[in-house]
């Protein structure tokens, strides 16, 4: 396991070059994000270790980051000041660009990876806003009405874009189609609980179990390989799938076992079950969905299984990323504790 | 708020959810069912304690002139009252009767509910789900027994062919102390484990009456007592419970001669099971929302009850199922409780559900049971509440569950939440 401090601020996000096999950057902030600056470290895997041959401050914290699917030497900065910068590491200290649209924190942003020409943020203010990076204003808002934590594109379509948000629900928006008064919505998918359906009205299925109340999702991601599947977390502890082709029939696979919130998760880029999750609870896990899909018989959700628990930090995990490169199993994580750790997660499978 | 406090609660929020099963239920809502009075009168021994004279239409107007004076409810709010009482004749004219000699007003209906020992709690759930159904606003639960006057002859002589040789059904010839025999035989509860069970309970209830924790629960009543060798009848004023022997330990209760001798293991004793006592409690309802608009002071929150079935032979480890079903209903932990209140009908299901629910021994019955108590049978789950909600009040504390075994085969549970 290799490490890197990033001394004086607590880790955010963490994210692999999709160029460059050494690359990584992180997104970090003073005193826990609450209050003070930000930084964005550019860090380079070698020989020796980890060094760090850049880093770019920032007035306030930053939440989370994307490297450009343009331009190997480019990423983005999701600010608690409402801003989105755009930092070139071959210029130093200040950003090339800078949008301040959001009124409220920004805490994420992704850029999409089909057209590769745009990229979207989410945002406490309850919007999420579309943007060119060659053009000074957002192309788009997105009305989500709630803190929205975590947005993405689908990484199967450019015009895809979903979000989840505190009001535990999963919005799927479709910028092809028209704006009307649904603003591209096109799903609004309840995380809770299933609604009913034929397939599970009048079945025994959890006949006393209490229906789980809503609670704030934090983070979600698509699968990479089935492209109506995707997978979402948060405070109530538990990870879940969904399928956008049913999108009525509730979770499709329930993967429980973190203690507390469950802060980000993403997708094996290698194989197509494969999900990593940081949490509040200090751990990052390994999980198999068995690459469960939606099915009419279904009444109750499959479980999914614990690979494994990776339990080097010592403060809450915000950030965990794939390596998409090399030998395949390569991760990184990021926490509160000030450490950026590099591992290989097929050591940690029991 | 500041940026920095609005950032620190967002991170507050995430790390104490308000999805967990208690932090839910510490929730207040308009549509909360609340309690806004809760007290009992003495529990005193049958035929011998301060209440041996009082009928239970006494005994009811006596509490009830009390709950309506003390709550400070306007009566003509009080849309119905829910009896539960087991044994006494007549009860459906008894109720109503009561009730309107009390002072409510001919506006004020009653009914009767009998679920064994579990009808004080089913006369609360009852009054609840009529005010959450929207049928009334206000309503008094209350639970009442004259073991005095009205005797417990078991299972009628007269069942149909058809239930006594039915094999689940026919169990309930059995009487109530062989159950207890066979719980004590089906799941190797000792008699030394049942001695100390009911000594904890009676050093309890000592300790609780000494220390004047039970004050708060009580309310004292006049009645009419016959002097046993004069024959002259007094007005009496009965303060306290008669039942708690005061110095009882595990030991002495050791050479009391077994109760059932016919039945093995024959490790219930009077001393180690409930006492034949007589008592009442009650229970003032509304939803939240009116008792504020009432000014009415919220004592404690109804968050639930649920029951279960099992075998009438065992009918005393009914907590044990009922128990674990509302923790499930309500999505609560075993360790969310502060207090258990698990009616003691005998040492030997209450050893059991103890062990077998893995509780801690000093959330249960903190101030003694039915064992040191008493066990007026439709009176108990309503007393139980009373208990819970008062010992919560003392300890700072925040949530009970009350439980009991019923006969026949069944177990109650409830949750409270104390809004001290």
């Amino acid at each position: 396991m290799l490490q890197f401090q990033t001394t004086g601020f607590n880790g955010y996000a963490v994210k692999y070059s999709p160029y460059i096999d050494s690359r990584i950057a992180v997104g970090a902030a003073q005193n826990f994000g609450l209050v003070g600056n930000g930084r964005v470290y550019v860090l380079e895997l070698t020989s020796q270790g980890i060094l760090c041959p850049k880093f770019y401050d920032t007035q306030d914290a930053v939440y989370d980051i994307a490297w450009s699917e343009a331009n190997e030497n480019q990423l983005l900065a999701a600010c608690g000041d409402g801003t989105v910068k755009l930092f070139d590491v071959n210029v130093a200290h200040q950003p090339i660009a800078q949008w301040s649209e959001h009124s409220r924190e920004v805490y994420s942003v992704f850029w999409n990876q089909v057209t590769k020409d745009n990229f979207v943020t989410s945002s406490w203010d309850g919007t999420l806003k579309l943007y060119n990076p060659e053009r000074a204003q957002s192309l788009l808002t997105l009305p989500t009405h709630s803190c929205t934590y975590s947005t993405e594109f689908s990484p199967h379509s450019p015009s895809i874009i979903s979000a989840v948000t505190s009001d535990s629900h999963i919005r799927i928006f479709d910028i092809r189609i028209p704006a009307s008064a649904a603003n591209h919505l096109v799903h609004l998918i309840p995380i809770h609980g299933p609604a009913p359906t034929l397939a599970n009205i009048n079945t025994r299925a959890n006949p006393l179990g209490p229906r789980p109340p809503p609670s704030e999702c934090l983070t979600h991601d698509w699968n990479k390989y089935r492209g109506t599947i995707l997978a979402t977390a948060g405070v109530d502890q538990i990870i879940r799938t969904f399928d956008l082709r049913a999108p009525r029939a509730g979770a499709v696979t329930l993967m429980s076992g973190h203690r507390y919130a469950v802060r980000r998760i993403s997708w094996s880029p290698h194989n197509s079950d494969l999900l990593l999750s940081g949490s509040y609870d200090m751990s990052v896990k390994l999980w198999s969905d068995g690459n469960a899909m939606s099915d009419a018989s279904m009444v109750t959700p499959n479980l999914g299984r614990e690979l494994g628990e990776m339990g080097a930090h010592t403060e809450f995990v915000t950030g965990v990323d794939w390596c998409l490169f090399g030998s395949q199993g390569w991760v990184a994580s990021t926490a509160w504790d000030q450490r950026l750790l590099v591992w290989d997660a097929r050591t940690i499978i029991t | 708020m500041s940026a920095a406090q609005g950032r620190l609660s967002s991170v507050m929020g995430h790390l104490s959810p308000a999805t967990s099963g208690k932090s839910q239920l510490l929730q207040k809502s308009p549509d909360d069912i609340v309690i806004t009075f809760a007290a009992r009168t003495p529990l005193t021994k049958a035929k011998k304690g301060g209440l041996k004279d009082t009928r239970i239409d006494e005994l009811l107007i006596s509490l009830l002139t009390e709950v309506r004076e003390r709550s400070k409810i306007d009566p003509n709010l009080v849309e119905d009252v829910c009896l539960g009482n087991v044994l006494a004749p007549a009860q459906g004219y008894v109720a109503r009767c009561s009730v309107l000699a009390a002072g409510f007003p001919i506006g004020t209906a009653a009914s009767v509910t009998n679920r064994f020992c579990s009808s004080g709690l089913l006369a609360v759930q009852n009054i609840a789900n009529q005010i959450v159904a929207g049928s009334i606003d206000v309503g008094i639960a209350i639970g009442a027994e004259s073991m005095s006057t009205c005797p417990d002859d078991g299972a009628p002589s007269w069942m149909s062919e058809k239930i006594i040789k039915h094999p689940i059904a026919g169990q309930n010839t059995q009487s109530m102390g062989q159950t207890s025999e066979n719980v004590a035989g089906d799941f190797g509860v000792t008699r030394e484990m049942m001695d100390k069970f009911a000594a904890r309970s009676y050093q309890r209830a000592e300790k609780a009456q000494k220390e004047g924790w039970v004050a708060d629960e009580i309310i004292p009543i006049k009645v009419k007592v016959t002097d046993p060798k004069t024959g002259v009848v007094e007005e009496k004023i009965i303060k306290g419970d008669d039942g708690v022997r005061a110095g009882t330990t595990a030991e002495s209760l050791s050479k009391i001669r077994a109760a059932f001798p016919q039945w093995a293991p024959s490790a219930t004793t009077g001393g180690n099971a409930s006492q034949l006592t007589d008592g009442a409690a009650a229970l003032l309802l509304m939803k939240r929302s009116r008792a504020l608009e009432l000014g009415q002071p919220i004592v404690g929150k109804f968050c639930g009850a649920t029951v279960v079935g099992l075998e009438p032979r065992i009918m005393g480890i009914g907590p044990s199922y009922a128990i674990p079903k509302i923790l499930g209903k309500l999505g609560l932990r075993i360790e969310d409780v502060d207090v258990f209140e698990i009616n003691e009908a005998f040492a030997s299901m209450g050893v059991y559900c103890v062990d077998k629910l893995g509780l801690n021994p000093d959330k249960v019955n903190p101030r003694g049971g039915a064992i040191a108590l008493g066990h007026p049978l439709g009176c108990t789950g309503a007393r139980q509440v009373v208990t819970a909600l008062s010992e919560l009040r003392r300890t700072d504390k925040r949530i009970a569950i009350t439980s009991m075994c019923v006969g026949t085969g069944m177990g109650m549970a409830g949750v409270f939440v104390s809004e001290h």
